[in-house]
């Protein structure tokens, strides 16, 4: 079985060690406890003591090599005759620590230590945003502007020179909304509400804004809060949080066409239109860049035409 | 009301001190006779002897040790380090035994001890008697730091540390000890972690340990000129750190200058900056700033050792700089 010679750690914060010389050469017999080779540390020079008996073989680290602690230097082998095994793995004494690139070298690769793993793991991607085109506004503006519905991009567009402070959001437009709104065939809509007793038509709606939402926006569920005409609010899904990332009114029962509410949440209104619906989006292109918002408005009113997609 | 120099303050701080309670005594290099290089301790030593006012052989460490046990087996010592430059001389009896006594005696053993030592640059001292190394101890749980910004706070502070239960290291700015300021008669104690609002203000906060509130009083006086109206603020001591009364201002303002004599990189001011980033970050319109001593060993030749301190001028135009919302890199 053979044994590998790896560079032992001989300080607390060493890292690697230099190796001044090779005391045996390969194919020379060892014993356990002889000293087989010296190292450098920032401290000391220390002989090193085989840990088997056996041939040493497969020297791989040259003399005056640096090598990283735990790094395999050489093996061990039981009887002579293997020690040519190993050979083809060792560095030629003069050459550089590292195999030169060409040509493919048929280097066994040693098990990858900790730290090389460490090196070699991908770096963490950072999801895009939303919005594209970082604004550079300060914190304040930034959390200001959220809370007022004002559009950051907007006041940019508008020559507002960056970094935004609190104090330029006075030349916001007010409002600060876009809007995008659909006409939609609403015929097999209201047939599907019919043949179900008890279906609740803003329920389906968010249901239809959830999916879409994941299909245009994000793939993540989506919080909704829906507007009651008596001003009340209730989270769609019941169990959604505060945050809600969309909302939503339902005009259908009303001679009332669209609402687009101020705020920096997108707000989504349905209206009936004889037998069609109208819907109409309204958002910050701060928060929901302009063509996200017309593919969400999109898939919506795509929904509501042939609500056998919502069950696709 | 009466005013007197900071040298008297902290005089009548100790005499008080020393009067009340019969175990606070004083020990270091020329306390007795001479009373200090800054005429600090004079006439101590008349009132109350040389074993209560011990003149020791130059030993930082070994008087420093000597008042960590002392304190330890039931007296107050009072420590005078002669220059705040010798505190890499008695770092291990005031970081490893005075702070981590109580703790590692699982709160059998208290050290009772004030270590007064000073600060502050532009004294023509040199590099080795003119660094301001507050940070250095402020760094270590276990020790609290005050930094006394007029005669008032000196005294005040002086007489809170002395009946502090625990090690107290006190900054005098040795700039200062013969500015007056006025000093009430009757006794008074000025509680540690109260930050102290000398000027209230909207438009940017202005932070200053010791001296340092000074510059910023006068950086306010001129800002107030060109329409900028600043809060200043001195948080009397860095360890307790009144954080509370620096956010609520900050929060007010929007934008914070810090400002210390010790060094800005890894110092006071960047720990006070980094505090109000992170806890009052949505109400920062302007990037933090830092204003230390400039990084580089404290010059001897004048004209270039009042380069390396902050100053009136300095501030106020880093202070216009991020009210007009300049976008600031580096200053």
């Amino acid at each position: 079985m053979p044994f590998e010679v790896k560079m032992p750690q001989l300080g607390m914060n060493q890292d690697s060690a230099v190796i001044v010389s090779w005391l045996k050469a390969a194919g020379e017999k060892v014993a356990a406890g002889e000293a087989i080779f010296e190292v450098e540390t920032d401290k000391a020079t220390v002989e090193v003591e085989a840990a088997a008996d056996g041939f040493l073989a497969g020297i791989r680290a040259p003399e005056g090599a640096d090598v990283p602690v735990g790094d395999v230097i050489a093996m061990i082998v039981d009887r002579e005759a293997e020690v040519g095994e190993h050979e083809s793995a060792a560095t030629a004494p003069d050459g550089p620590a590292e195999a030169p690139p060409t040509p493919p070298a048929p280097v066994p690769s040693p098990a990858p230590e900790p730290n090389e793993a460490e090196v070699a793991a991908p770096p963490k991607t950072v999801p895009p945003a939303i919005a594209a085109g970082r604004i550079l506004a300060s914190a304040l503006a930034k959390r200001v502007a959220s809370e007022q519905g004002i559009d950051l991009a907007a006041l940019r567009a508008s020559g507002v020179s960056e970094p935004i402070h609190a104090r330029d959001l006075a030349q916001a437009p007010a409002g600060g909304h876009s809007v995008l709104s659909t006409r939609v065939e609403g015929g097999a809509l209201a047939a599907l509400l019919e043949r179900s007793e008890g279906a609740n038509r803003t329920a389906l709606f968010a249901a239809f804004a959830t999916s879409a939402w994941r299909a245009a926006v994000e793939d993540a569920a989506v919080s909704i809060a829906i507007r009651g005409l008596d001003g009340s609010i209730t989270p769609y899904p019941a169990d959604a949080g505060a945050d809600a990332a969309l909302s939503l009114i339902d005009l259908c029962d009303t001679r009332l066409g669209s609402f687009a509410p101020a705020g920096g949440t997108p707000a989504l209104a349905a209206a009936r239109e004889g037998d069609a619906f109208l819907l109409t989006l309204s958002f910050n292109e701060g928060r929901l860049p302009f063509p996200t918002a017309a593919a969400l408005l999109d898939a919506i009113a795509a929904r509501v035409e042939d609500p056998i997609r919502q069950l696709l | 009301m009466r005013s007197i120099t900071l040298s008297q303050a902290v005089n009548e701080a100790i005499a008080e001190e020393m009067r009340r309670d019969e175990t606070v005594f004083l020990i270091g290099e020329d306390v007795a006779e001479a009373g200090t290089p800054f005429k600090v301790t004079s006439g101590l030593v008349e009132e109350f002897g040389t074993g209560r006012v011990i003149d020791t052989p130059i030993a930082e460490p070994g008087f420093t040790g000597l008042a960590v046990g002392a304190a330890m087996t039931g007296a107050r010592p009072i420590v005078d380090l002669m220059f705040g430059d010798f505190l890499f001389l008695v770092m291990d009896q005031l970081c490893n035994q005075a702070a981590k006594a109580h703790y590692m005696s699982g709160g059998k053993l208290n050290v009772p001890m004030v270590l007064r030592t000073n600060l502050g640059a532009t004294r023509r001292s040199a590099a080795q008697h003119s660094q301001s190394l507050h940070a250095l101890v402020a760094h270590i749980p276990g020790l609290k730091v005050a930094m006394p910004s007029s005669a008032y706070e000196a005294k005040g502070l002086m007489k809170t540390a002395i009946r502090d239960n625990n090690p107290v290291v006190i900054f005098e700015d040795k700039l200062m000890y013969q500015d007056k300021a006025p000093v009430p008669e009757e006794e008074f104690l000025i509680p540690f972690g109260e930050a102290n609002i000398l000027l209230e203000g909207r438009d940017v906060t202005l932070i200053g340990t010791s001296s340092m509130r000074q510059v910023c009083e006068a950086a306010a006086e001129m800002l107030a000129r060109d329409g900028i109206s600043a809060e200043v603020i001195d948080p009397r001591t860095i360890v307790p750190l009144d954080e509370a009364t620096i956010l609520e201002s900050v929060k007010k303002t929007s934008r914070a200058i810090v400002v210390d004599e010790g060094h800005q990189n890894f110092g006071t001011t960047a720990e006070i900056a980094a505090r109000i980033s992170e806890k009052a970050f949505y109400h920062l319109d302007a990037p933090v700033i830092r204003m230390g001593a400039m990084d580089v060993p404290v010059p001897f030749s004048p004209a270039l050792e009042d380069l390396t301190v902050p100053t009136p001028e300095k501030v106020a135009e880093t202070a216009h700089r991020i009210v007009a919302g300049e976008l600031i890199h580096a200053l």
